[in-house]
């Protein structure tokens, strides 16, 4: 699974990071980054529950296949 | 499953008084006929249920958010009729600057919205929201100062009120010396009922926040003249994402629509919040106790009383929610309250719960794009605000005099389609 943040989008909630913080982090400002594009396998689900709950809907995924 | 006859006798939502007191009995019987229902009046599809509102939130292909705030109640300059099959986007596009709050970020759609809400994005950084919490909980306890030892006050207009101006002057990095100004003209506008979405029809091109606009596009001009380093030379910097230089005018609507948005609201959120404390010394005690549950605390109170009822979209080409076709050119009123309370996504959706885990997925404050950017900002205001009056009274009461005894309170609620909140609220208090 890949994940992206669209950046013009995120307006630093937060939620991401308090579900995944192995897989969010926050820049300077105070939005939310990518720290690896490839989630591992036992983070997937965090990371799905991120782009449910995301409030800006910045998050999206792409499963490997 | 639709219901396009105009027929019986259902109150008509938008216009009468029937619901002010309590949407959400009506919200519920909707959303058990059918989470996305056209109300017989005026032809608007109201969506009550929590997976539909974030489908048309999440689509800014099909749904447009030009007239976000007043639907077709300020005048439609749109020529909709006879385009159901239609793919109307140029056609918004053509009317676009003819409709009410045009200007404004929450009517915006993509690509535009991207650029000036990216713009927004830049004056209020989550960490610029931090610094400005440091503010707020001076500017909190010095409020309550000036009411705290008579023991009793209209919280809205003693403490909510000034309380939410001074803190968004603040994040503004408006000049100490002209706060006064901005509270006095702002808390006069609000008391004339100047607003959106009244039930009766407003003149929307005539909005206090043309005041706002002037005030800020001088101060952009003057720090783009000479900046001085402080936050409004910040925002007098700010460019859009592909580099360019704003007008003065656009950072000024931008910086406007913070105080039109985040003023109403947060006022609303507060005296909700604290006539709940007041009606529930169980849950006042609880919360006394351990400060850590405020925040879920005042999650629970957007997901229950959200000061915004809910938002319009415009659909753009024919599509289909929830099973039902809507065609082009047809208004959706996506009600916050109601999808708050779908069961599917909240069990027991009626009831209080503190400890509700999954409190934080409402949409109190929208989603997608257009979500509530002043998110952070509304919650930090609540958590101190609580903090603070529970570090400064040992008790809190919703006054008898003004609201009558327990069991049998007496609130009065804004008559509009779009807030929800109390017009005020009598606190009494034990001060410390």
């Amino acid at each position: 699974m890949k994940v992206h943040i669209d950046k013009d989008v995120c307006a630093g909630f937060g939620f991401c990071l308090d579900l995944a913080p192995e897989v969010f982090e926050l820049n300077d400002d105070g939005y939310a980054v990518v720290l690896s594009a490839d989630v591992p396998v036992d983070k997937e689900e965090a990371v799905r529950t991120a782009v449910m709950q995301c409030p800006s809907s910045a998050i999206s995924i792409t499963e490997n296949n | 499953m639709s219901d396009t006859n105009p027929q019986r006798d259902e109150p008509d939502f938008f216009r009468s008084s029937a619901f002010v007191d309590d949407p959400y009995t009506y919200f519920n019987d909707l959303r058990s006929e059918c989470p996305v229902k056209q109300e017989p009046h005026h032809g608007v599809f109201m969506v009550t249920g929590y997976e539909q509102a974030l489908q048309v939130y999440n689509d800014p292909e099909h749904f447009s958010s030009v007239m976000s705030t007043s639907g077709p109640f300020a005048g439609c300059p749109i020529p909709l009729a006879g385009r159901e099959n239609d793919d109307i986007s140029d056609l918004i596009e053509q009317y676009r600057d003819q409709t009410p709050f045009g200007d404004q970020l929450p009517t915006m759609d993509p690509p535009l919205h991207t650029a000036h809400r990216s713009l927004l994005m830049r004056l209020i950084t989550p960490v610029r929201l931090k610094e400005n919490e440091d503010y707020m909980w001076k500017q909190a306890d010095e409020q309550i100062d000036t009411f705290i030892a008579q023991g009793e006050c209209e919280f809205m207009g003693a403490y909510a009120q000034p309380f939410a101006v001074l803190v968004i002057s603040d994040l503004l990095g408006v000049p100490e010396q002209d706060r006064i100004e901005f509270r006095r003209h702002l808390i006069k506008q609000e008391a004339e009922g100047a607003g959106i979405g009244g039930i009766e029809d407003g003149d929307a091109q005539h909005s206090p926040i043309e005041w706002l606009y002037e005030k800020f596009a001088a101060y952009i001009q003057d720090r783009r003249d000479n900046p001085t380093g402080d936050i409004l030379s910040g925002l007098a910097a700010a460019t859009f994402p592909d580099g360019s230089v704003p007008e003065p005018i656009d950072v000024a609507r931008v910086a406007s629509n913070l105080f039109a948005a985040g003023q109403e609201t947060t006022v609303r959120l507060l005296s909700y919040a604290f006539s709940l404390i007041g009606d529930r010394p169980d849950l006042q005690a609880q919360l006394r106790e351990d400060r850590g549950l405020i925040p879920n605390f005042v999650e629970e109170c957007l997901r229950l009383e959200g000061p915004i009822k809910g938002d319009f979209r415009l659909a753009k080409k024919p599509v289909t929610v929830g099973g039902v076709d809507i065609p082009s050119g047809s208004f959706l009123y996506i009600a916050n309250s109601a999808a708050n309370r779908d069961p599917q996504q909240f069990p027991e959706p009626n009831d209080f719960k503190l400890e509700r885990s999954e409190a934080r997925t409402h949409v109190a404050f929208g989603r997608g794009r257009h979500a509530c950017p002043g998110a952070p900002l509304a919650r930090a205001e609540a958590i101190t605000s609580i903090n603070q009056m529970f570090d400064r009274t040992s008790d809190i009461r919703v006054s008898e005099k003004v609201h009558g005894p327990p069991g049998a309170r007496r609130y009065s609620y804004l008559p509009t389609f779009i807030l929800r909140g109390l017009t005020h609220i009598n606190l009494e208090f034990d001060p410390i």
